[in-house]
């Protein structure tokens, strides 16, 4: 059965079309999707994503449990932190992407795709034999806004959650907002600064009303899913399932960044990332601007000199550049690289398109992770 | 008088109506509510023919790619390269300023015997 949010209701009343998104009843829009866009570039929006799941890890070996999960160090991440994980099968294929965050000593909060939820749970079962570790997911206890643009931070510090007390980027903290008890971190899916709030169900609507009642004064909106989309896509970040799966590493998948070269402890799928490193895998993710009027999508195929060399993996408009832009794989060839001509087949016809950098709209005050 | 008045709509959403003796077609505003923001459309060149339940014509928004079907068999007469470059159009104008094609056709009366009045589209689709 569908399941539907602590906020299905609150957003239906907002005007949201709601669609099935993972087994969830969730808002693909409320006015349009460029509308929302821009707001989240502009101003600020809010998401209700308690879709995503939580899983809580701890216990005595819960540092060398997740070392063993993922490629990155988890033994760097001092409490509060925050790092952008991919928990990987023996080939280094990615089951799953997900953000750790360290609560305390022993005890970890991991983030995860609500449509992997499930199989992240067997895999961390599967691997626990011998660690004195307990995995609690606590998806069903709680609801994940997300409060996204250039003008949370004030937002925020009008709801009380003051500049100088608000969490440094890819950090969480523990706060209080009009007198409920959260978590707010600093991270997100938009490419934008701002903040995810982890609250306990019973006071998700009251925070969800309460904000979009304070985010008046800085033009907040409520943001669906389909805006969700174009944003990320803008800044490049993956979704799983379309740019992400167990066939594809992190190296592949042009997250080689984000994975820590000098790792001593081993991990799943260490030997093979430990290769790609050095060579590359068979594939590698690149980003594409069309050259010409048409629309990359999911699953269009991508031509180098006529011959098929790869695949679109996420594809769409850019509402900001006003340019049509994808991710995609293509064949792990030198020939291919920045600035090269390839095609894509939409409907049939070749339309040529370039080769870029990632990601395609820069935040204003760039942060990085590290 | 209405917008919609004369109309003939397709459950596939496109709306035909009679001009001077050549046919109009366009996609309805329930379509368009549906599709959302649109930013690209491919119409055919003039001339070309189709016949009923073919694919004539793509529109593309933030979305998804849809594929647009011709209510009756013909011709196409004239295109609206207005709506070609500034799809947006569509959003604000289905009816007037965002029609898609014109078509010659010898069988639209035939042809149109499935079509619904706007009224009966509307309650249909609800």
């Amino acid at each position: 059965m569908t399941k539907k949010t602590f906020l299905h209701d609150e957003q239906v009343k907002l005007g949201a079309r709601m669609i099935e998104f993972a087994g969830w009843m969730m808002p693909v829009s409320y006015s349009s999707i460029i509308d929302e866009h821009t707001t989240v570039r502009e101003n600020v929006g809010l998401f209700d994503v308690s879709h995503m799941g939580e899983v809580y890890v701890y216990g005595n070996d819960s540092l060398a449990f997740l070392n063993k999960l993922v490629p990155q160090e988890i033994s760097k991440l001092i409490t509060s932190k925050a790092v952008y994980c991919q928990l990987l099968n023996k080939q280094g294929g990615i089951i799953d992407d997900l953000i750790i965050y360290k609560i305390e000593d022993e005890k970890y909060l991991l983030i995860v795709n609500a449509s992997r939820i499930d199989e992240d749970l067997n895999w961390m079962v599967r691997n626990s034999l011998g660690f004195d570790v307990k995995i609690d997911n606590q998806s069903h206890n709680y609801s994940l806004l997300a409060l996204q643009g250039p003008r949370a931070l004030d937002l925020m510090d009008k709801m009380g959650l003051k500049k100088e007390n608000q969490p440094e980027f890819f950090s969480i903290k523990r706060a209080e907002i009009f007198n409920i008890n959260l978590f707010v971190s600093r991270t997100g899916y938009t490419g934008e600064d701002g903040f995810e709030i982890l609250v306990k169900n019973e006071f998700s609507e009251l925070l969800w009303n309460y904000i979009i009642e304070a985010g008046k004064e800085f033009n907040l909106k409520p943001i669906g899913l389909g805006a969700r989309d174009t944003l990320r896509l803008e800044a490049a970040l993956h979704l799983y399932g379309n740019d992400m799966d167990e066939i594809t590493t992190p190296i592949e998948a042009g997250l080689a960044w984000s994975v820590s070269k000098d790792k001593t402890a081993d991990y799943n799928g260490k030997e093979v990332i430990k290769k790609q490193l050095e060579n590359g895998g068979e594939k590698k993710l690149v980003a594409l601007k069309m050259l010409e009027r048409a629309i990359p999508r999911h699953e269009y195929e991508i031509f180098y000199n006529n011959k098929k060399v790869g695949i679109i993996s996420s594809g769409g408009v850019s509402p900001v550049l006003n340019e049509n832009i994808a991710l995609g794989y293509v064949k792990n060839i030198k020939e291919i690289c920045l600035g090269s001509i390839v095609q894509v087949k939409i409907r049939e016809k070749l339309y040529k398109a370039e080769i870029v950098k990632k990601p395609f709209v820069q935040k204003k005050n760039k942060e990085t992770q590290k | 008088m209405s917008l919609t008045e004369g109309i003939l709509c397709s459950k596939s959403h496109e709306y035909l109506l009679e001009k001077d003796g050549k046919y109009i077609i366009g996609l309805t505003d329930y379509a368009i509510e549906q599709l959302g923001d649109i930013v690209f459309l491919e119409l055919p060149d003039i001339g070309a023919e189709f016949v009923k339940g073919e694919v004539f014509a793509t529109i593309e928004s933030v979305k998804a790619a849809s594929e647009i079907y011709m209510p009756i068999s013909g011709k196409i007469v004239d295109i609206n390269e207005a709506v070609v470059d500034n799809p947006e159009i569509l959003n604000e104008s289905p009816y007037e300023k965002g029609w898609l094609v014109k078509v010659e056709s010898e069988t639209a009366h035939i042809d149109s015997i499935d079509l619904l009045e706007y009224e009966d589209y509307k309650e249909e689709i609800a």
